[in-house]
């Protein structure tokens, strides 16, 4: 086991480093630069505030401080924002991103298993259609459609909730946690209706039922890890998604978070803070795409055997 | 520089921060809450170029001089000065018992000081143009060039704590403008000394002048201002707490708008301008800005080097339309270059601004078939702009324009903005939508961009130019200079190297309750003016 994660993670940091290496050059390909403007500044200072940033070393060069900075987990300044360091733009902003990606993951899953569950226990019944519909919908429906709406809806017209912002503390993260969660909690939802309703089909499951054995306990005790093991291979990428994936949602409730650092940084070219959210984002993807074949192995022996 | 690992055992506790910051004076009726758009670039008062950026650093930090809601010059930490009669030397007197928002003692030194970490190369500032190009200030070019470190050689001095001199080496009518908070902050040298640049987003370090202080910092999220008991004039300071959030979607700022979260917006949607003027007319606050747009024609295109017809294509743009019928942002048509800022400067003669749109469509058609082209040669053309929602309105009505009344073939190739800035420089264009916000609300500030001595890429060769903006320079005060102006402004518009298009608007909602919010053109509306109802 130990050598399939020492593997995993070898792997993941090659994929890593190549990512990164890849982002650094490609970047620098687009047109415009950090400090292009349509204002005439004396080539004097316009050379400082270059040198200031290194940008007048060859790229080769930039690239090594880059990855030298990297090792002493420095990422150096934001040029577009002048007041902060890459390090200090990422630690503000992803608790926020980790705050509204961790409830939706966790909310999802709660709603998608259990709508999933009872679809498939209930198969052609009315609450199998409703979690079928609410599914298309999740699925279906952009968010920026749905953002808007549930704010006109819930903070226009109902008053509940605040339209954006962080001001009201847990109540101003109600909405966005829900858009987030709801296109997962369709696929969460479907993938476990199909997958309860194979498993149901299986031989163990016959067997236990034919020895005699409640409904209920076959349930429990034989059927939920089988029916689980492609949720939670889902969850792993889905939570990076998510945590990664917020951008538009941070910017249509205006939370503070990291993807709209993202954003912002690409198209005022702020080349060490692009790089800082890559390496990051790279980082948790690979982090937990890991962690879903770890407990998959221990989950599934088959997986496990096969190591 | 912090280290990731600080930042990451601190995010725990920031999560937990997160969800707790309601507890912070938020949204209660003692605060103003303002929309700034994009998040600010820097809340270092000598490092930041940004407006929106401006209003919070005008409520911490007070220059010599201030702007009142309508954004005439008043008196601001100076309460008098005067200028020598050649118009090189300005002095300004403080008011007398000024203080740091610390109750330090505030003297002329301080200012000083500010200019002169502007200038500093380790400073790493854009904003030093502003006294070495702007106003020309002794010494300034030489700090800013890293030629001396000699902090003598700068023409700005405090003879004494309540006096503050200014020289320069042409005299400048417009120096007014540029001594107030945005240019002119000063430095508190001892807290600076201390921190560096960090205190200026450290709510516990640092120190200003202005009619508020930072409380809160909170990165692409907010700025929260307390009123700062040690102003001069804090007596008439009405509103207790200022809250600048960031509102970059602008459909989610009119929500908040509306939801009461904001009380002043950054912008309007261009798609709900109309419904809201019908519905909320005193809510819907539209005034010219100092963001000119203009066309600038490339003049090494051999079509385009031909002024017939770069004259046919200027004529054949209906400003009106283009403006009140397609943009339907509110800008405001202009025939003009450095006109339509300072209702004092009268400009050239501009025989276009006259004319019947029949009879400048009439001409058009017969300069663009003096120069060879009709419908068997039409010319072919294409705009650069970017991809903003304005933008590319602006300029598929003018491609419509010049197709419809000449029948050239003209595409618009939109791009992202960092693109479209470097394209400019690159020469690989025909026409480019082009766009220059002034420094101040003056013709000065844009004529001077012009100048082909300023090189600022369009090719243009015009010793004429230069001279007349010298001419115009040696006049010390606005009575005698706007007329040169006017004299150069005219050999430039003559040669059309540009066909100017509007002037953009400030596009705010305001909510009724609030008070003494006015129509600035340079966009300075300090919350010290301000009151809530």
């Amino acid at each position: 086991m130990l050598r399939f994660v020492g593997k995993r993670l070898w792997h993941g940091g090659l994929t890593l480093a190549a990512l990164v290496t890849l982002t650094f050059f490609v970047m620098r390909l687009a047109p415009g630069g950090p400090f292009s403007r349509n204002r005439k500044i004396s080539p004097e200072v316009q050379a400082n505030i270059e040198a200031a940033f290194h940008l007048d070393e060859p790229l080769w060069m930039q690239f090594g401080r880059f990855v030298w900075g990297v090792l002493r987990l420095d990422l150096g300044p934001s040029t577009r924002h002048r007041d902060y360091s890459v390090n200090d733009l990422i630690a503000s902003g992803l608790p926020y991103s980790l705050t509204i990606g961790l409830w939706a993951v966790v909310i999802a899953t709660l709603v998608g298993v259990a709508l999933g569950l009872a679809g498939a226990l209930r198969r052609n019944s009315a609450t199998d259609y409703l979690a079928g519909l609410v599914g298309v919908i999740g699925i279906a429906i952009p968010i920026f459609v749905i953002g808007p709406v549930l704010q006109a809806t819930f903070a226009l017209r109902l008053d509940w909730l605040p339209v954006g912002g962080i001001g009201e503390g847990w109540r101003s993260l109600i909405l966005p946690v829900i858009v987030l969660a709801l296109p997962n909690i369709a696929y969460i939802s479907r993938l476990t209706r199909t997958s309860m309703i194979e498993t149901l089909r299986e031989n163990h499951v016959r067997t236990a039922r034919a020895k005699g054995i409640g409904w209920r306990r076959v349930l429990w005790r034989h059927t939920l890890t089988g029916t689980l093991l492609p949720v939670i291979a889902y969850l792993g990428p889905a939570t990076a998604a998510i945590i990664t994936g917020s951008i538009l949602i941070e910017t249509i409730f205006a939370v503070p978070g990291i993807g709209r650092h993202f954003v912002d940084a690409a198209l005022n070219r702020d080349y060490p803070l692009v790089m800082g959210i890559t390496l990051l984002y790279g980082a948790i993807l690979i982090l937990l795409n890991i962690a879903t074949d770890v407990i998959r192995a221990i989950l599934d022996p088959r997986i496990r055997n096969e190591r | 520089m912090t280290g990731l690992r600080k930042g990451l055992g601190a995010w725990l506790a920031g999560a937990a921060m997160a969800l707790a910051l309601a507890a912070g004076p938020a949204l209660a009726d003692d605060t103003l809450d303002r929309g700034i758009g994009s998040e600010w670039s820097s809340l270092d008062p000598q490092v930041n170029f940004d407006a929106a950026a401006g209003w919070i650093l005008a409520d911490a930090y007070e220059g010599l001089v201030t702007f009142d809601p309508d954004g005439a010059i008043i008196p601001g930490a100076a309460e008098r000065w005067e200028a020598s009669a050649d118009g090189k030397t300005y002095t300004f007197h403080l008011r007398e018992g000024l203080k740091w928002s610390n109750g330090d003692p505030l003297v002329a030194q301080d200012f000083v000081n500010g200019v002169l970490r502007t200038l500093d190369p380790a400073t790493v500032s854009e904003k030093g143009y502003y006294f070495y190009s702007t106003i020309k200030v002794k010494g300034a070019a030489a700090l800013a060039n890293g030629e001396t470190t000699d902090p003598s050689v700068l023409g700005i001095t405090a003879p004494d704590d309540r006096t503050l001199v200014i020289e320069m080496e042409t005299p400048a009518p417009h120096i007014l403008d540029l001594v107030g908070a945005f240019q002119f902050a000063p430095l508190h040298s001892p807290s600076f000394q201390a921190g560096g640049a960090g205190v200026f987003i450290d709510p516990a370090k640092v120190v200003s002048n202005g009619a508020y202080v930072i409380r809160e910092v909170v990165p692409q999220s907010h700025v929260l201002l307390e009123k700062n008991p040690n102003y001069w004039d804090a007596a008439n300071v009405k509103i207790p707490f200022v809250k600048y959030h960031v509102t970059e979607d602008v459909g989610t700022e009119l929500k908040r708008y509306q939801a009461g979260e904001i009380d002043i917006t950054y912008d309007i949607p261009l798609a709900d301008l109309e419904r809201l003027k019908a519905e909320t007319p005193d809510e819907v606050r539209i005034f010219p800005s100092t963001f000119l747009i203009y066309y600038s024609f490339n003049l090494s295109n051999p079509d385009l080097a031909n002024i017939d017809l770069r004259r046919a294509l200027s004529l054949a743009l209906d400003r009106d339309t283009l403006e009140n019928r397609i943009v339907k942002g509110g800008a405001t048509p202009t025939f003009s270059y450095g006109g339509g800022f300072d209702p004092d400067y009268d400009g050239p003669a501009i025989a276009e601004a006259t004319m019947t749109q029949a009879d400048r469509e009439a001409l058009a058609k017969e300069l663009y078939a003096k120069a060879g082209y009709g419908p068997d040669n039409p010319l072919k053309l294409s705009i650069a702009t970017t991809v903003a929602e304005v933008n590319i309105r602006r300029a598929q009505g003018a491609a419509l324009m010049w197709k419809k009344v000449l029948g050239a073939d003209v595409t618009v190739n939109s791009m992202e903005r960092k693109a479209w800035l470097d394209l400019f420089y690159t020469d690989d264009w025909t026409i480019f939508a082009d766009n220059l916000v002034g420094d101040f609300a003056g013709p000065e500030t844009f004529l001077s961009y012009m100048r082909p001595s300023a090189e600022p890429g369009y090719d243009w060769v015009k010793p004429e130019y230069d001279a007349a903006m010298d001419a115009a320079a040696e006049q010390p005060d606005k009575s005698t200079r706007y007329p040169e102006l006017a004299k150069a402004e005219k050999i430039l518009l003559d040669d059309y190297i540009f066909a100017p298009i509007a002037i953009e608007p400030y596009r705010h909602l305001v909510k009724p309750n609030v008070r003494g919010f006015g129509t600035s053109a340079a966009g300075y509306h300090n919350s010290q003016w301000m009151a809530l109802e």
